[in-house]
This record gives structure tokens, sequence and C-alpha cells, in this order.
């Protein structure tokens, strides 16, 4: 079956010309005109990748963002019609995976969906039937599980693939575009501040003080490094 | 503010405080001119009129005492007469006696006597002159003396009241001096004191015009000059949210145009993925469509950046950047000719502070001007000297002529290339834009004449601050 993309946005000219535009990639495209409608929506029907623009009607993206984190680890990709580093920051601080600005060039959505869609298939790094342990912090790639002293943590997808990432190198500093090209899958539209909003989100959820970290930490003016 | 505005202004203060000080001095000498002048003439009739009472009172005295002497019977020795009087020092007495002339000094006296007074005197009319001998001012004065058919005159001196007439001159003069100096003083505290708000206000709207429009001017500490500062404060606001309108003006309309620019562009990208199924003359009206949209599209980009750059709302990311590595990244970007690209070894291997997406747009504004208006990039260059990293893009094109230098850098600016512009996608924001995000950095950029040929060469300095 085709993955499903549902489409969130309050203007329906453009909802119809990225139905065409993802239909001609080969998604089927679900679209929701609100936050209200895209929950009944993915309620009904989970989605592969939803696809929020960010100012909506009513719930702002935002919240709709977060809402979908409460049940769901599903790619969230935000569109924004700003690059400010504010709202995109913001946006992934409330859950999403990845983000593109309106006007969008196509290709480059189709490939942050079709990037999106490898993650979500492929949780752990490939061959990897490893276990990690970092103090009190579990990390069962298989499994797909990670384990905060003994407690099952909730991660995303992408979470998971940053967090498998820095545990398949240990000790290893990783920068931004490496961390970007190994589990984003992109090379020079990458941007850093995913990766950095992504580690923020990952320390809340395995760091019991994530102002200071005891496994993930920065290493300034190179990247990040996972350590016991 | 320009440099050359700020001057005359300052001359014009200092003029005024020239003046100011100049009046308070004038009136201060002028007060005291007067007051000493009155003072003196006072007091010196006074002292004068003071001194003639006494002498005439001592002259009468005196007369008496010669009379007396001169009445007694069988005495006829009128020197002797003379003698028995207890003149004050530099006074002297004359006696006319019997047709004789007597003095009570070396000298008979008689000839230091004005002949106007001697005639008063023998009429029987007793008479009093001020005269002068030998650069001393005397008063002499007359008495008949009918009983023994004499006449006494008597000369006293003004040598002491001169003495101190002078004395209460220099005071005077002294006085008005110190008073004038003082003046001169006061003048100066005075136009410093009031002037200090002007000063104040000229400070604070040369930082206003450098940008700063959160400043504003004290008005609690003195009550006459808040009205003037709340003028100040509330022409700030004003200026501030008029400034704040237009730039929101322009973001709002970039804003609206995003969506209808995203219906469009998404909507000709499906056209275009079955472009080979169109008609050829559809296909012509296709490419015109996606490539224009692709320039509106690029407008409101820039519009937006430049309206972003204006409100001063993104603060400047401080991020480890190599820029070698930035630099090289963006040029693999471009597909051009032949170029040259030299990285200082340092600058690859040394990541500086700096925000990596302003400088990506800095290095694509000037690779995009070399290719729309330079004929090329001939080569892009980065050093590093001291604390400063150097940035060099080389174009083929015939070069910028000096007088439109800076122009170039302005936005919309359409110079004489605008004739050759039939390619173009940028609405001419491209430079100006790289002009915001260098300053932003702390940094410039001016353009100049390649050293190594004809072409322009842009350069870009921003402060190198290891990370």
């Amino acid at each position: 079956m085709s993955p499903t993309i549902l489409v969130v946005e309050d203007d329906a000219r453009i909802r119809a010309a990225l139905r065409m535009a993802l239909e001609e990639e080969g998604h089927s495209v679900v679209e929701a005109a609100s936050g209200e409608d895209a929950l009944e929506a993915f309620r009904r029907e989970p989605a592969t990748v939803v696809l929020v623009d960010l100012m909506l009607p009513g719930m702002s993206g935002y919240d709709l963002c977060r809402e979908l984190r409460h049940t769901s680890d599903v790619p969230i990709i935000i569109v924004t019609a700003r690059s400010d580093t504010h709202d995109v920051v913001a946006g992934l601080e409330a859950g999403a995976d990845d983000y593109v600005t309106k006007p969008f060039v196509v290709k480059e959505l189709a490939a942050r969906i079709r990037s999106a869609l490898r993650r979500a298939r492929r949780p752990g790094p490939d061959s990897t039937t490893e276990h990690f342990e970092f103090g009190n912090l579990e990390i069962r790639p298989e499994a797909g599980e990670v384990r905060v002293a003994g407690e099952l943590a909730q991660l995303t997808k992408t979470e998971f693939r940053l967090l498998c990432e820095l545990a398949a190198h240990a000790g290893m500093v990783l920068s931004r575009e490496q961390l970007l090209e190994r589990v984003w899958g992109y090379d020079y539209f990458g941007d850093g501040r995913l990766v950095d909003a992504h580690v923020r989100r990952l320390r809340t959820k395995i760091e019991p003080n994530p102002a200071e970290p005891d496994h993930l930490v920065t290493v300034r003016g190179l990247g990040y490094k996972l350590q016991g | 503010m320009t440099p050359e505005s700020v001057a005359p202004g300052r001359r014009r203060r200092q003029g005024l405080r020239l003046r100011v000080t100049l009046v308070f001095a004038l009136g201060g000498l002028l007060v005291t001119t007067v007051l000493a002048t009155a003072t003196y003439g006072l007091t010196s009739r006074y002292l004068v009129r003071q001194r003639q009472h006494t002498a005439e009172q001592q002259a009468y005295v005196d007369a008496r005492v010669v009379r007396d002497a001169l009445s007694l019977p069988g005495t006829s020795d009128a020197t002797a007469s003379l003698g028995a009087l207890e003149l004050p020092s530099g006074s002297l007495a004359v006696l006319s006696f019997h047709g004789r002339w007597y003095g009570s000094g070396v000298a008979t006296g008689r000839e230091l006597l004005p002949a106007q007074l001697i005639d008063d005197v023998v009429r029987g009319q007793p008479a009093r002159q001020r005269i002068e001998v030998r650069g001393t001012r005397y008063i002499a004065m007359g008495v008949p003396i009918p009983a023994v058919k004499a006449a006494y005159f008597e000369l006293v001196p003004f040598v002491e009241l001169d003495r101190t007439l002078v004395v209460i001159r220099n005071s005077l003069l002294g006085a008005a001096a110190v008073t004038t100096l003082g003046a001169i003083i006061v003048g100066l505290w005075a136009t410093r004191r009031v002037l200090r708000p002007l000063s104040d206000a000229s400070t604070a709207a040369a930082r206003i015009a450098a940008g700063d429009l959160s400043t504003r001017l004290d008005g609690s500490s003195d009550p006459d000059l808040a009205p003037l500062a709340l003028a100040f404060n509330d022409m700030v606001d004003a200026l501030s949210q008029r400034i704040d309108r237009d730039a929101r003006f322009v973001s709002d309309v970039s804003h609206e145009l995003r969506s209808p620019l995203t219906t469009l562009a998404t909507a000709v990208q499906v056209l275009q993925a079955r472009r080979e199924e169109l008609p050829e003359r559809s296909r012509l009206a296709l490419d015109l469509v996606v490539d224009e949209i692709a320039r509106f599209q690029h407008v409101v980009d820039e519009l937006l950046e430049l309206s972003r750059a204006d409100a001063g709302v993104e603060q400047l990311a401080d991020e480890p950047v190599r820029l070698g590595e930035l630099v090289l990244q963006a040029a693999s970007r471009l597909n051009g000719g032949p170029m040259v690209v030299e990285i200082d070894p340092l600058v690859a291997s040394k990541p500086i502070l700096a925000d990596k997406r302003r400088l990506e747009r800095v290095l694509a504004n000037l690779f995009d001007n070399a290719r729309t208006h330079g004929e090329g990039l001939a080569a892009i260059r980065v050093t590093h000297r001291g604390d400063t990293a150097r940035i060099e893009v080389d174009d083929n094109g015939p070069g910028v002529p000096v007088e439109q230098r800076t122009a170039v850098f302005e936005r919309f600016y359409r110079g004489a290339a605008s004739g050759r512009r039939g390619n173009d996608s940028g609405a001419g924001l491209g430079l100006a834009l790289v002009t915001e995000h260098v300053a932003a950095h702390g940094g410039r950029v001016w353009v100049d004449d390649r050293d190594d040929g004809p072409g322009a060469r842009f350069v870009v300095e921003i402060p190198w601050r290891p990370a």
C-alpha cells in the first residue's frame, strides 16, 4: 500500500496543489483544513507522515504537533511561511521531525518525506544487534527500546535513530553535518538546528537533568557525543 | 546623522555660549563701572567738602588768633603773630598787614595766592579758591581782619585727601575687575548648565540616527525641561512606531504573497512533471510561467529577509563555522565555468564564531551577482589577517565604476547594468542583503577593481572570533 500523507493546511488551493504534487510522487493524500480535523482524521486512519502548516486557525500547528506526540511517533514535517529561527525551533520543540518553508520546492518536500519514511521503517542502524549501556541508560536497537533506569522511554523514530547513531559511535564526537547525513540522509540542505532541537528533546527524555547532561554532551565547536 | 551635519550644530552651540558669556561679562563690567564711578564721585565730593569745611573753620580760628595777637596794644610784630599759630604740616599762612606781606614759611607765600582772591579779601570779602602749585592741590582761603586792617590767608594742601582718593579709586577698580571676572565665570557655568539638556538631546538624536530607537531623554530631573524631554520622547515613539509599521507592512505583504505563490509553485511543478506531454506552444508558455514564478519567489524571499533584518528581530547565531568548508560547499553548488578557489590553510582548519545561514546567504548572493552582472565568477579567496577574516569574490565583468561603488549596495539598485538584466531573478536586493548580513556580523563589504585584470572584486571582512 502506498504511504498516506496527512496534509494539514487551511488554504484550500494550497491543499489541492499539494495533493496533486504528492500524488504525482506516488503518495496517497488525506486532507485536513484544521488541527481539530487533522486529529479526527488521524484517529480514523493513522497516516505514515503528517505535513503540518504552523499557521492554522483555531488549534495552532504547534499544539497539533504536541497532541499527535501524545499518542504517536509518526514523522511530522512542519510547513512554515517563515524561516525565522524562532518559529522553526518552536515547531521542532513541539515534536516535529523536520521542516520546510513556504513556498517549497516539490522535489525538496518529496525528499524530506522520503527521508522521514526511511527513518520510520528502519529505526536502528542496519546490521546492529548490539545492545548499549551507558550507566543507567540502556539502548536495544533491535527491539526499538530505550530504558532509563529500567523505565521504558517514549522516543520518536527520529530521536531513536539519532540516539542509536550516537551510541554506535560511543565516546566519539559526531558533527551536526555528520548526524544530518546519517540520521536524516541530508547533505547540504540540512540545517544544524534540526540536530540541536532533537538533541534537546532527547535530553528531556533520557537525562535526569537535561540542563546538565551526563550522557549526551555538547562538544563546543564540534558536535555531540554520547558517553557513560 | 552624518558628521557634516553635526559640525555646524556644535559650532552654533559654542557661539551661543560665547555670546551669553559675553553679555554676562559686559553687564558685570557696566554695572560695576557705573557703581564705582558714582561711589567715587560721591565719596570724593564729600571728602573734599569735609576737608574744605575743616580748613575754613581752621582758617577762621587762625585768623582770630592773628587778630588777637595784632590787636594787643604796642604789638606790630606780624611774623611773631604767625609763629604763634599751630598749623598742620604742609599748610602755609600768609598775612598782609599794613601793606606788607608776611609768611609762615621760608618764602612769603604771596606769589602763590591768586590775584582774584587777594582782591576779594582786600575789599573785605572772605574768599576761597582751589589752586594747584607744583602738582599739589591746595585750598587757598582769605579772611579779612578789618579791626587791624589786615588780611589773613591760609593754604591747606590736599595731599592726604588725594592719597585717600587714590586708595578708594584703586579699590573700586579692583572690585570692578573681580566682578567682571565673576560674571564671566557665572556666564560660563550658567550656559553650560542651560545647554546641557541640549547637548543631551543632540547625543540622543545622534544615537537614534545610528539606529538605537530605545534611546529616550530623562525628563524627570528638571521640571522646566520636562516638556522638551516629553516632546522629544514622543517624537522618538512616533518615529519608531512608523518604522515598525513600515517594516511590518513589507513583512505582511510578503507573507500574504506567499500563500498564492505556494499554490502557483506547487501546481506549476505538477505541470512541469508532465511537460513532455504538452504541445510545443504550451511548453514554451509553461517555461515562461515557471521562470517568472521562480523570480517572483526570489523577490518575496529577499523582501522578507530584508524586512527581518530591518526589524532586527533575528539575533546573530554565534555558532562555530569553518569558513573554508562553507565557501567550498557554496562553490560546489555552482555550475559555472573554470574558477580559482584559494583558501588560507589556517582559515580551513580553525572554526570561527559566526552565523552560518547568513554567511551562506552572503556567499550565494555574491556568487549570484557575479553570475548575473559580472559575466561569471573568476576567483574566490579566503584569507585571514590579524583579527579579520576576509573573503574576496572576483568576476569577469567590466568592473564597477568608482561613482557606483556605494550605490550598488543600495536597495533596488538598477544601475547602468539594468539594460542587461533579462535573465536576472532578483529585485536588486541581493547586495543590500549582503550588506545587512555582513553588518550584523560587525563586518563590512565593498567593491574594488581586481588587481590581476579587468573585473570587479567584492570584499567581505568580518571579525575573526575563534570558536
